[in-house]
């Protein structure tokens, strides 16, 4: 008898390593990325960039978090002050949710560009552009809520001013985006997305947004 | 010791027990799925003249549906034509938004890499002739490639320089593209080795000639 209790907890040992080895995620799109070809744009002391990520365009992939991928084409550093992902209601610009998004485990991170173990093909450019995968943000994107990413790069910083975003040729994401000079990733629930803002075209350095 | 193993044994069958239950459901068939949105309305009925042209098409990863297959399905339409002649199929694996290609996978009609496609006959075209209000889309040998989210793929299909290909054309240019976009290129551009670089699209995000649909099977 206690031969079978020793086999059965033998079994249930190996069940349990299976399943976790089966349970390790992988990465799938959560909304159409960038497609194709990207080019170039430079200069962004000062400035924030801000990606939509429409609840319209979520792929119907379940995911407890969510991973930003950020492109760059030029420079030798990128100094963020600030990284957050603000929610609000479907078509709405009231933000109802304000959730950190870091890298390396902090919002201001500076994100060494020259560095081959950082982007394997050095030089960066248009061609071999530079993608960085932030940390996994804590957060089930819905269908029924919008999402703006909102990095804003340091001001007076000489590393930015030489730093350049990848800008999608294509236009055939689900991503939107534009850029506004200032800090604005300071807003609070109850604030509202800029009315100035235009999402118009492709955002500028958001690439992909996948479940890891 | 004895209560632990005891417990565990407990826990063992309860989780057959629980297995047990599920598998009692009926085994799914695979339903078909798009692995990536393809072209929508059909729109084309002109650019004849393939002969000696390859067309490259752009699978991005980024726009993959998470619908997990092994096996991928291509499907290329035709507007126009009684014979397509194809030199060679292929389908090149890059980085995303990269140009470097890191694998090539053959692709084959009926076993083939370079068939001829009948357009004439109804066993391949069942509604005659074919034609922009009846195109014809040919479902290619499904290819043994689980598509990743983390790549891009071009599939290439090259147009022997003869006479048949003067009069074929491809069922897209819709204003539906989906998620792919096409151009086209002089000469064989098949034969892209590993390491090398594919050339530039010039089209920008142009729906593509032929290829229509990219399936699970």
């Amino acid at each position: 008898m206690k031969t079978i209790f020793k086999l059965a907890t033998l079994t249930l040992m190996i069940f349990a390593v299976s399943g976790y080895g089966f349970s390790a995620s992988k990465a799938e799109n959560l909304v159409r990325g960038i497609v194709g070809p990207v080019s170039s744009n430079v200069s962004w002391s000062g400035y924030t960039v801000v990606a939509q990520v429409p609840g319209a365009g979520l792929i119907p992939v379940t995911s407890t978090t969510t991973v930003f991928y950020l492109g760059f084409t030029a420079g030798a550093e990128a100094d963020v002050s600030n990284m957050v992902l603000y929610t609000t209601a479907r078509g709405s610009s009231t933000i109802t949710a304000v959730t950190p998004v870091t890298l390396g485990g902090i919002s201001n991170p500076m994100i060494d560009l020259a560095s081959a173990t950082v982007c394997p093909v050095v030089e960066i450019s248009s061609f071999n552009p530079c993608i960085i995968r932030l940390d996994p943000t804590k957060i089930t994107l819905s269908a029924l809520s919008d999402y703006y990413l909102a990095v804003f790069f340091t001001a007076s910083d000489s590393n930015n001013s030489s730093l350049g975003l990848t800008e999608p040729q294509f236009q055939q994401s689900s991503l939107r985006g534009t850029y506004i000079s200032g800090d604005e990733t300071r807003l609070t629930v109850g604030a509202t997305i800029p009315s100035s803002l235009s999402f118009t075209g492709q955002p500028y350095s958001l690439m992909y947004v996948m479940t890891n | 010791m004895k209560t632990f193993y005891k417990l565990a044994t407990l826990t063992l069958m309860m989780t057959l027990l629980a297995v047990s239950a599920f598998a009692q459901e009926p085994v799914p068939t695979t339903a078909l799925a798009n692995l990536t949105e393809g072209q929508g309305a059909v729109a084309s009925s002109g650019n004849q003249a393939w002969d000696g042209l390859s067309e490259f098409v752009l699978i991005p990863g980024a726009s993959l549906m998470g619908a997990s297959s092994t096996t991928t399905a291509l499907y290329i339409g035709f507007t126009g034509g009684s014979e397509a002649d194809i030199g060679n199929m292929v389908l090149y694996e890059t980085p995303r938004n990269g140009s470097t290609v890191l694998k090539v996978t053959k692709v084959t009609l009926g076993g083939s890499a370079s068939p001829s496609i009948d357009l004439a006959s109804t066993s391949v075209c069942p509604i005659q002739p074919v034609s922009a209000t009846n195109p014809c889309i040919v479902r290619l040998d499904t290819v043994k490639l689980a598509l990743s989210p983390l790549d891009d793929y071009y599939f290439t299909v090259y147009f022997t320089l003869d006479t048949n290909n003067e009069k074929i054309s491809g069922l897209g240019q819709s204003i539906s593209p989906g998620a792919l976009s096409g151009w086209s290129l002089y000469g064989d551009q098949t034969r892209v080795g590993v390491k090398g670089a594919l050339p530039t699209n010039e089209n920008s995000d142009q729906a593509p000639f032929f290829l229509t649909y990219i399936t699970n099977q």
